[in-house]
């Protein structure tokens, strides 16, 4: 009887171990964002300020600039602020077309990432 | 790396779950220690200490993988040491749980009393606050206090309640002192009742803090998460009350069976393992409160869920139909596009959905659940004892994996370019791929289990296990699609299919094991479920 007992207990986890493969969506999301996504901005220089729905890790988190052709170009992010915003400046930007990719690392732990297209004018 | 952040998304909440069900299982263990160590004879004891000892090992491992997963993803993208992202704050948090958790696997495999036992009870206290340190109330702006006192409190109930049913089954088959196993199993019912006291309290206390209003409960993925568990809840509450009036006959009457209550316990550990993983997927999603935009409206979900005729022929180009749903389709990826979008890392750069591919995936749905619907009236037909040859419904299942196979991912092998291996770096591949090789399996398993030459073998369970794993696997599935509304509402869709799925393969699992009217019963329960989840597929739109 013991036995059977543990077979049936041990089929019962292995049901749970065998996966159960779930939907990751981001945990932090960006509430506010200037840039905002597919604005035109007057250049040359660019302030940059991303709000998030959650307490942020600034020192693990990174905002990069995309022109039309090239690598990603790090942005140097202000080390203080709020404790949910990323803040910086992107700085000579010839009218054009960019991206600014972000990630972030929440206090909880959660890692999320994004794409906010803008477009540069004179 | 490239590949670790392809499934890094999936992985982490894969791993979360089994944080998540090692906790429970753990902190559980402790606190039915605790709670009867007065009434368990040395050898129980001394077995429930070394489950606990597993399940704080199985912790520390699920939990340092986690956390070297999510530290490689930050050294990949961020170019930065492995020291560097495992000072973190929700790194340090993590390694000082699994730290406790190894402490009290040796403490446990020590023998667990007296003072080890309070020892255990502080260690499990700080593996609890270290993970309500890295749930969403750490994260939130203000106000923190609250939702994670909440946290804890659900936490701690969670634990209490579902990890300790393993340990009241292994209490339960000691059959040595007649007189032990009611009175432990009465003192579990008193346990249970304070800790899903704890559990609600907790749960609604997040609940109105984390979604906030009636219209986010379905209109958000976390709404409609928490919803789903909300309802799974239920159904554990259900098994739980009917243990709970077993338990008070059993304290009146010692010598009265208890093969129903250990059935009915084994099936709140499967449910409670299925609300755990749910859990985990929750715990990637941001709180409803904060998704202001894209939410799904009322009538969003009613249009949706309207049935319409199935498609049995494949998508059309030139048809009028198609191109009016192209056109809703732009229209709504055109509102999508001014607003902000946030992935996990690996997602993000999935190509647009268009009509036709639309219409090949419904397509594709209708005639599994023409399939579906035929294998539950089959085997209704054969529960009825009018038709012997009925018994055969399981090779129905090969047709559909064979089916799906060839049709769920038209751009991978045989039908697309993407060959057979590469193609499992799309992890929604690899979920139809692994719902493929289950409904193989299980129609091998439990076409040998009807034709007689396996009934009385563990094949049997293969097909409780599959079907109640293929459910809650469904609960959690997710499709590719770039536009956050649109995939809430296909989420939507496959709930009811989730819970059906997981009725099914609990029921089955009744009738296996419990041959009493309450088996019976389940037996009619499983068939029309699987009628159920094929009327379902048959009205299934993703537009």
């Amino acid at each position: 009887m013991q036995r059977r007992s543990a077979y049936g207990l041990a089929a019962l986890l292995l049901a749970a171990a065998l996966g159960l493969p779930p939907a990751a969506r981001a945990h932090a999301i960006i509430v506010a964002a200037a840039p905002g996504p597919g604005e035109q901005v007057k250049g040359p220089d660019v302030p940059v300020e991303l709000r998030f729905n959650s307490r942020i890790d600034r020192e693990r988190s990174r905002l990069s600039l995309l022109r039309s052709s090239g690598k990603p170009e790090i942005v140097p992010l202000e080390a203080s602020g709020a404790p949910d915003a990323l803040t910086g400046k992107l700085q000579a930007l010839p009218p054009g077309s960019y991206r600014l990719r972000w990630q972030v690392l929440g206090v909880d732990g959660h890692i999320t990432r994004g794409d906010i297209p803008f477009t540069v004018v004179p | 790396m490239a590949l670790l952040l392809d499934i890094f998304g999936y992985l982490s909440v894969v791993l979360r779950g089994a944080v998540l069900a090692a906790q429970a299982m753990l902190l559980g263990g402790v606190i039915f220690l605790i709670a009867m160590r007065a009434l368990l004879a040395a050898p129980t004891l001394a077995r429930c200490a070394r489950l606990v000892a597993w399940s704080a090992l199985a912790f520390a491992f699920a939990e340092l993988a986690f956390v070297l997963l999510q530290g490689l993803v930050l050294v990949g993208t961020l170019e930065i040491t492995l020291g560097e992202a495992l000072t973190a704050a929700f790194a340090r948090a993590d390694l000082i749980s699994c730290a406790a958790a190894a402490a009290a696997a040796w403490l446990a495999l020590s023998g667990a009393k007296g003072g080890r036992l309070l020892a255990l009870a502080v260690l499990g206290l700080v593996i609890l606050a270290a993970q309500v340190a890295t749930s969403h109330a750490a994260a939130r702006l203000e106000d923190r206090a609250l939702p994670a006192f909440a946290d804890f409190l659900h936490m701690a109930g969670a634990a209490a309640w579902i990890g300790g049913i393993p340990y009241l089954l292994i209490a339960l088959s000691d059959r040595r002192d007649p007189t032990a196993g009611p009175m432990v199993a009465r003192r579990f019912s008193q346990l249970a009742i304070a800790a899903v006291t704890a559990l609600l309290a907790g749960g609604i206390t997040m609940a109105v803090i984390y979604i906030g209003s009636f219209d986010a409960l379905y209109g958000t993925a976390y709404g409609v998460m928490v919803s789903t568990k909300a309802l799974l809840l239920s159904g554990l509450l259900l098994l739980g009350g009917m243990n709970y009036l077993m338990v008070e006959r059993l304290y009146r009457e010692p010598r009265a069976p208890i093969e129903r209550l250990r059935r009915f316990a084994e099936v709140e550990i499967g449910l409670g393992l299925t609300v755990l993983f749910a859990a985990a997927s929750l715990t990637s999603q941001p709180p409803a409160v904060d998704l202001v935009n894209d939410r799904v409206s009322w009538h969003e979900m009613v249009e949706r869920l309207t049935p319409h005729w199935p498609r049995f022929e494949s998508p059309d180009h030139a048809s009028l139909a198609l191109s009016e749903l192209q056109a809703q389709i732009e229209r709504a990826a055109a509102t999508q596009s001014t607003r902000p979008e946030a992935y996990v890392p690996g997602e993000g750069t999935l190509a647009p959905r268009n009509a036709e591919d639309i219409a090949w995936s419904e397509y594709n749905h209708h005639w599994a659940g023409l399939f579906v619907l035929a294998i539950g009236a089959l085997a209704l037909l054969e529960r009825s004892g009018r038709a012997r040859w009925a018994r055969h419904w399981p090779l129905l299942f090969l047709g559909l994996a064979g089916f799906l196979f060839v049709r769920s991912d038209p751009e991978v092998w045989p039908l697309g370019n993407v060959g057979f291996f590469a193609s499992f770096r799309d992890p929604e591949v690899v979920q139809h791929r692994i719902f493929v090789v289950l409904l193989a399996a299980f129609a091998l398993f439990e076409w040998r289990v009807r034709a007689g030459a396996w009934r009385r073998t563990g094949a049997a369970l293969v097909f409780p296990l599959l079907t109640a794993t293929g459910g809650a696997l469904l609960l959690t599935h997710s499709h590719a699609l770039s536009n956050v509304k649109e995939q809430l509402l296909i989420e939507i869709t496959h709930v009811p299919l989730a819970l059906c799925g997981i009725t099914a393969g609990w029921a089955r699992w009744v009738e296996l094991r419990l041959e009493s009217r309450e088996g019976r019963l389940a037996a009619w329960v499983w068939p029309i479920a699987f009628v159920l989840v094929g009327i379902v597929l048959l009205i299934y739109r993703e537009a």
